[in-house]
């Protein structure tokens, strides 16, 4: 199993370029996108009633932009509401002097999260504004901003539903999570396409010739694929964590687990894709439709929240990046400990099981 | 040493190796000789354990290698039809990852390598990579990845198909001195007469999945020993002579070859004046004409009516 396992590594150093350009893509992708729109990404069309003043507008928009998740960007009203219609965006907001209007599509998922924002916003805003109005010291403002900072009372809210709990979405990590996982697919379905190889020009008969048990020989080829699939994943985080500062919590370790656990699953599911498929030509074309296939489905261009079509939904379900990237999310975003990431890391060492069952039995049989 | 006992394979209903039996002793090297697809290389990745015989068995010292292939693999050396290397490495790094999945390491390892590309000839070649190699070069590293565990019997299947002809000898007289010198049992396959006739004690010939001739060269001639063969060189094709020359009631057999028209005659038979005679008729140009005792290509032609190559 060594053997075979770094005869891999010395392949490698012979030709690294095909690995090296997926981590650089990785990369790039992450640095291009993410850097585009730095943490948030959600933009909210915004336009003032005709009545409004224009520093009452600019005040308005610059209480509402202290937040990190929303952005809300002044244009014209026309312009607004056809973006509305078109689709272009979920909702569009309307400023009033001390009230306002959201212009949302029915479906749009982020629309309750959007709508208690602002809905929050204006009434502290009000509230303010009234104490400013009977106190006479006129320094209300910056008493209720201290005491805000120092409340006497932290209430915790706890969602009922549990899961669902408020979006947030992420824009940075959403991109660096996706890519990191997408990219990886492609590594370690090239790396273990090498058992293809072997058996179509004729090495793998000579591996079952000498004492090598058959499944040191299969061992060999999937702890390879495996390594430098996780090291790639491991690389682009640590990356981006230490040299990029990406905020990715501070569970970095349960980060690390839930990678090895995705990558594993990724491998199984690798070896039933070669299980299926058994010429290297085929799967030249075969692995980049899975790949993309799988991350567009499962979340990892955007994210999965926004996806509504029942039929997508439901096979997101059985693929591990769907599980991976939102056990990773749950954990950077939200904090999540490892009790709560239970049933995403169970059901991708599911998959990887099965999948890893079924892939070498037809890979046997074909022979 | 090793015995198989009527080997069948089918492959959808379509039986490439029909009944085959046939034996080796110790030390001896055995010709397994028959055109494409005659079923040779099925027949030994039967008798490699590669595959499973549809029914019949081989067996090593009277045991059966089918229900526990172990015994074999320890013994066997396959040299491939196919060039089974990692291309993307050199030789050496090939022949070292062959010697370590057999257990070698060290300085065992790496004596086995350096006596193996000796063997081979090419040890100042090692440190390239494998595919830069020329086709022959190739080829011969393909042997010594079989011989890194010094077998005791190696089955080597068409190792000089495609090759140019000082690697070819290079190979044919490495493996007679594996043969005669270091006493390895040899199984080899090819569908070149001439290697057989010079590396091989016995025979088998092989066609459409069944042995159809077996036996020492000498035997296997003295099939033919009532009968010569004349060969006719021509400045060049004539259709029309060769039909002739095969209706002739006196000739046993007619083949066209590269040069000319090979005939196939009782011996004794004073036939050369009415050949002259049909040469004539055509207008053929006849540029030599050689009587010559039969070769086993002739044995072959004769016992299939075909040649053993196109
Ligand atoms: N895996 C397979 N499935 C179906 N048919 C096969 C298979 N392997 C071989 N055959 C068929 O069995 C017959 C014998 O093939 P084999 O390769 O043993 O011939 P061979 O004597 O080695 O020929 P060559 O000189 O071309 O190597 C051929 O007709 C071939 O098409
Ligand atoms: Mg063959």
């Amino acid at each position: 199993m060594t053997s075979v396992f770094l005869l891999q590594w010395q392949r490698f150093r012979r030709a690294p370029l095909m690995v090296l350009s997926f981590l650089a893509l990785t990369i790039v992708f992450v640095m291009v996108m993410a850097g585009s729109n730095p943490g948030n990404s959600m933009t909210v069309p915004t336009y003032a009633h005709p009545a409004l003043a224009e520093q009452q507008q600019d005040e308005w928009l610059e209480q509402l932009n202290k937040s990190e998740g929303l952005q809300f960007e002044l244009v014209e009203e026309q312009e607004a509401r056809q973006a509305v219609l078109d689709g272009d965006t979920g909702m569009a907001l309307q400023l009033m002097e001390d009230d306002y209007r959201l212009l949302i599509v029915a479906d749009d998922p982020n629309r309750f999260e959007v709508e208690s924002y602002i809905n929050r916003t204006y009434a502290e805003e009000l509230r303010i504004r009234q104490l400013e109005q009977q106190s006479t010291s006129g320094e209300a403002r910056e008493r209720v901003a201290e005491m805000l900072e120092e409340p006497a009372l932290t209430v915790e809210t706890q969602s009922l539903e549990g899961e669902q709990e408020s979006f947030v979405y992420d824009g940075q990590l959403q991109m660096l999570f996706g890519m990191a996982l997408f990219f990886s697919i492609y590594t370690i379905m090239f790396s273990l396409m090498k058992i293809v190889e072997e058996k179509k020009f004729g090495t793998w008969n000579r591996l079952i010739l000498s004492p090598l048990d058959k499944w040191q020989v299969y061992m060999g080829h999937l702890l390879y694929s495996f390594t430098i699939g996780y090291v790639q994943i491991v690389l682009v985080l640590v990356l981006f964590k230490y040299l990029f500062n990406f905020d990715v919590g501070d569970q970095f370790g349960l980060l690390l687990l839930i990678t090895a656990v995705y990558t594993f699953s990724i491998v199984a599911l690798s070896m039933l894709v070669m299980g299926l498929v058994q010429s290297p030509q085929q799967l030249q074309a075969v692995v980049p439709i899975v790949a993309t296939g799988m991350a567009m489905i499962g979340g990892a261009f955007w994210p999965i929240e926004l996806v509504t079509n029942n039929m997508l939904l439901a096979i997101s379900k059985v693929l591990p990046i769907t599980y991976g990237l939102d056990a990773l999310k749950s954990v950077a975003i939200h904090g999540r400990g490892l009790t709560e990431l239970m049933e995403p890391i169970a059901v991708m060492l599911l998959i990887g099981v099965v999948c890893m069952g079924i892939g070498i039995n037809l890979m046997e049989r074909k022979r | 040493m090793l015995e198989t006992e009527e080997l069948t394979k089918v492959f959808k209903s379509k039986a490439a190796v029909d009944g085959v039996s046939l034996y080796l002793d110790k030390g001896e090297s055995v010709g397994l000789l028959g055109p494409n697809g005659a079923g040779k290389s099925t027949t030994i990745s039967m008798i490699s354990t590669l595959s499973k015989p549809t029914t019949g068995d081989v067996r090593l010292d009277g045991r059966s290698v089918v229900k526990d292939p172990g015994k074999m693999r320890k013994v066997l050396g396959v040299v491939p039809q196919e060039i089974a290397l990692y291309e993307d490495l050199s030789a050496y790094e090939n022949l070292q990852f062959f010697g370590r999945i057999y257990g070698l390491s060290g300085s065992r390892l790496e004596q086995a390598i350096q006596q193996a590309l000796e063997l081979v000839g090419l040890k100042e070649r090692q440190k390239e990579i494998v595919k830069t190699y020329s086709g022959g070069m190739q080829r011969r590293i393909n042997i010594a990845a079989a011989m890194m565990h010094e077998p005791e019997l190696i089955i080597m299947d068409e190792p000089t198909v495609g090759i140019d002809p000082q690697s070819r000898s290079h190979i044919l007289e490495m493996v007679r001195q594996l043969n005669k010198e270091k006493g390895l049992t040899v199984l080899y396959t090819s569908h070149y007469m001439e290697e057989v006739e010079r590396l091989c004690d016995r025979v088998y010939i092989m066609d459409h999945g069944t042995i159809i001739a077996s036996g020492t060269k000498d035997e296997l001639k003295s099939i033919l020993s009532g009968e010569e063969t004349i060969w006719i060189e021509l400045d060049r094709p004539y259709p029309e002579l060769f039909a002739e020359l095969a209706a002739h009631p006196e000739i046993v057999q007619a083949a066209e070859t590269e040069k000319g028209i090979k005939l196939i005659i009782p011996k004794g038979k004073r036939i050369l004046g009415s050949i002259f005679q049909s040469a004539e008729r055509h207008q053929a140009q006849i540029l030599n004409v050689n009587v010559q005792t039969p070769t086993l290509e002739d044995v072959f032609l004769h016992l299939t009516g075909r040649k053993l190559r196109d």
